[in-house]
């Protein structure tokens, strides 16, 4: 195939400002947000980074930013969260790749409201803007942790970062639940509304079963966050007591603030927080079932048992948010019953990892590189979920609550296993984005890298955790028990630079890539579904030509009889 | 007595799914979304399709407002419960202040809704009826009743709002403010994030009431009076939420 034959109309070279600031093509909107999540993942990394340099060498002066303070380092963990969780996380597996691919895999031409789609990007821009503000102005960001527990978070005395800086952590989330409440109704709509004939529920990819999961999850917990949001500012600049408890002494003065309640913020930001999890984690799963199959070339194991598990764990995710809050004063009996209803959603899981462990069992597996970064994320959420039974015990986490084992625990299933699903995706769908093949060999070098190095920086943190070293503290040099476990806290810092400085080789692929790589073919992995017909690369910019006639399930891979092992879902029924 | 087809094949349901060896692939004619009145290329646009869509959307926002009017039920009937802690006497006590509600003025509100709630279903069924009448290419004939409900729902709604700054301004004269109390919080919390609901109906009544001022057409002009009446009737119902949860549980 020839360079500029299969690519899409969305890709023009050149710069237009109709086409990249006013428009309304979900393909131009996708890549946006993939773009908006690169540049918050650098920062977030970067951030990590200088928190592991300063957790081994407390002391060392770091180029232009000289010797990182315990306030400083507390905003750079405040912002590595939320930067991480916000802008990455829940921003590229679900409006990144969601915008883009939704529509093309449902077989529509754009998504139901396109102009509320762009409005959703353009608020997430400003979001990000807001948010990398704090880092300038006097007393820099905010240092309350991305959960911002009041009373820390509701007093602008409370510490240097808790003036302007959380003002502006706290406008910027409001503007990012406004955006993605925006994104959800298109992806909901679009869902509903928008699938081709033939497009049953039971024929959608599961991709597209997990975003429409996933946005139904955003509508109910971005909204609450967004009325915390707006009640924490009421505490910080109204006067009211929603948050703040009589009787609090800073710098040795009492606050005028009486009669409000911390528990409550915390009620209702993992009401948000939990959803959240799976705001982050079903898009990813989606990506793994799809390319599991794809490259395994067999149908997905157990299609239905799938969708149900999606559903369950989205319905029970709002059910265990006070597995957060055992060490908070809860009352011990509700803490019963979320332990109980966490523990069940390892059922759910487990149904998800055998499914994908069972599609990949007797596959002519073809080994690229999305297929390892998908094995990956199967590896990483069964490390991260083996744990996840072990903290949902009010008894144990009750010790290891404020410890490493959790900051382990939940980089291993969320972030890790979030991650690999997003560099699967973008190897995956790359060529479809771009018009252009990403480099296999760099892929596979950047997936060891990444994979060890993921498992050498976070398995010894259960370590550091179980031993009892306390988590979010700047410096603990001088506590003896802690001192001696610093070899392993050398050794997590330098897997974690190795892994990042292998994150380079990802950026040097995709760029170079971008530009330089070679054309893609219309369908280089063979996969039958609809964002890879000839048809959806020819949908123009005046979409609604396209539509696709579907007569076929979105996985159907070596059915006896077929001339090829893979079949178009919008192939002539037989 | 249903009737039994004379057909004796019996259809097979296709499996669903995803396919894959030993399935049935599916036939043509099969699903196909939910609904008969689609499958043409061209009607993505067609005013059924575009109302159809904003149905969903709207209803997707009102799931949105419940839950954030849940959860705030919820804080105050936890902190209605809850009491604090006082260090002096080292003792929990109650500190919930029982609001004196202004309520000749909340009743008035309350009816001024409910009529503004009863005149927006008017003007949509006169917009229905106007509508079917363009659809059979008969010029409308005016009729007597015909008054201009958009205006007159548009003006009550404001009256509404109104009304409510009249009932917050009276409790500010009895002394009562949004920091004194936590009652007194909640209870401007609640009509306060009541109103601003409102007021987004509001603007967007405005928006179909100046369909020709924003160049809307009479299609999309008839969506968006719709759906707001669909938002319309639930805030109203949702006012009257807030009026028994405040009423009732006063403390």
């Amino acid at each position: 195939m020839t360079s500029g034959e299969n690519r899409d109309p969305s890709l023009r070279s050149g710069f237009q400002k109709n086409r990249y600031f006013f428009t309304t093509d979900h393909k131009v909107i996708g890549r946006q947000y993939f773009f908006l999540s690169l540049a918050a993942v650098l920062v977030g990394a970067w951030l990590s980074l200088l928190m592991r340099i300063h957790l081994v060498w407390p002391h060392a002066a770091i180029p232009l930013l000289g010797e990182i303070k315990p306030e400083n380092y507390l905003a750079q963990l405040t912002m590595h969260g939320t930067l991480m969780v916000f802008f990455v996380l829940s921003t590229v597996p679900q409006a990144g790749f969601g915008t883009f691919f939704l529509p093309l895999q449902l077989g529509a031409p754009n998504m139901a409201f396109p102009r509320l789609t762009a409005a959703g990007f353009w608020t997430a821009l400003i979001s990000f803007l807001v948010l990398m503000a704090a880092f300038f102005v006097p007393g820099g960001a905010s240092g309350a942790g991305w959960t911002q527990y009041p009373p820390l978070s509701a007093l602008a005395s409370a510490g240097p970062g808790q003036g302007i800086g959380t003002d502006l952590w706290l406008v910027s989330i409001g503007l990012f639940c406004l955006s993605s409440l925006m994104s959800a109704v298109g992806f909901v709509a679009t869902t509903v509304r928008h699938r081709a004939p033939g497009m049953t529920w039971m024929r959608m990819p599961l991709t597209c079963w997990s975003w429409f999961v996933t946005s139904i999850l955003i509508l109910l917990a971005f909204s609450i966050l967004l009325a915390a949001v707006i009640l924490l500012m009421l505490d910080r600049h109204a006067g009211t007591s929603f948050f703040l408890p009589g009787g609090l002494l800073i710098s040795g003065r009492a606050i005028a603030h009486s009669g409000g309640s911390p528990l409550l913020w915390q009620h209702l930001f993992w009401f948000f927080g939990h959803p959240e999890v799976y705001i982050a984690i079903l898009p990813a799963m989606g990506v793994t079932s799809h390319l599991l199959s794809v490259f395994a070339r067999k149908p997905v194991f157990g299609y239905k048992a799938m969708v149900g598990a999606t559903l369950a764990i989205g319905a029970l995710g709002f059910m265990v948010w006070g597995h957060h809050m055992f060490v908070s004063g809860m009352n011990p009996y509700a803490g019963f019953a979320f332990s109980t209803l966490t523990t069940a959603i390892a059922v759910p899981s487990a149904i998800k990892t055998f499914n994908w462990v069972a599609t990949l069992y007797g596959g002519r597996i073809r080994y690229a590189t999305p297929l390892l970064f998908s094995a990956g994320f199967v590896s990483l959420f069964i490390t991260g979920g083996l744990t996840g039974p072990i903290l949902a015990q009010p008894a144990l986490d009750t010790y290891l609550h404020d410890t490493y084992f959790v900051v382990a625990h939940f980089h291993l299933i969320m972030a890790m296993a979030g991650l690999f699903a997003i560099f699967s995706a973008t190897y995956f769908w790359f060529p479809r984005m771009f018009g252009r093949t990403m480099d296999e060999r760099l892929g596979r070098l950047h997936f060891w890298i990444t994979l060890s190095g993921a498992y050498a920086i976070f398995v010894p943190m259960h370590l550091l955790g179980i031993a009892g070293h306390p988590r979010r503290y700047s410096d603990l040099s001088g506590v003896q028990y802690v001192a001696a476990m610093a070899p392993l806290q050398k050794f997590i810092t330098l897997a974690a630079i190795v892994t990042i400085a292998g994150q380079l080789i990802f950026l040097v692929n995709l760029f170079w890539s971008m530009r330089r790589g070679p054309a893609a073919e219309t369908n280089p992995w063979e996969c039958g579904t609809l964002e890879w017909t000839p048809a959806s690369y020819a949908m123009s910019e005046r979409p609604g030509e396209w539509r696709p006639q579907v007569s076929h399930g979105p996985y159907e891979y070596n059915l006896p009889g077929a001339e090829k092992d893979f079949i178009m879902q919008d192939a002539p029924a037989s | 007595m249903p009737i039994i087809s004379d057909r004796v094949e019996i259809e097979r349901k296709p499996k669903l799914g995803g396919g894959g060896p030993g399935k049935i692939p599916h036939r043509r004619g099969f699903g196909g979304g939910d609904d008969g009145d689609r499958g043409r290329p061209e009607d993505f646009r067609s005013r059924n399709q575009r109302m159809r869509r904003y149905r969903v959307a709207m209803v997707l926002c009102l799931v949105s407002v419940t839950v954030v009017f849940v959860a705030l039920t919820f804080l105050y009937v936890f902190r209605l419960g809850k009491g604090r802690y006082d260090e002096d006497a080292h003792q929990w006590v109650r500190d919930w202040i029982t609001l004196k509600l202004p309520y000749l003025q909340l009743w008035a509100n309350s009816l001024v809704l409910l009529l503004s709630s009863a005149t927006l279903e008017l003007a949509r069924r006169a917009m229905d009826k106007k509508e079917e009448f363009a659809a059979m290419g008969i010029v409308p004939p005016r009729m007597k009743r015909d008054l201009p409900w958009l205006g007159i729902t548009l003006l009550l709604g404001f009256g509404f709002l109104a009304g409510q700054i009249v009932v917050w301004n009276s409790l500010r004269h009895q002394g009562v403010y949004l920091v004194t109390n936590p009652s007194r919080s909640y209870f401007y919390l609640l009509t306060g994030a009541h109103a601003v609901h409102l007021a987004g109906g509001l603007l967007a009544l405005l928006v179909a009431a100046g369909g020709r001022l924003f160049a809307l057409k009479f299609e999309s002009q008839k969506i968006a009076v719709e759906v707001t009446s669909w938002y319309w009737h639930y805030l109203a119902f949702l006012w009257f939420g807030i009026f028994a949860l405040v009423h009732f549980a006063r403390g």
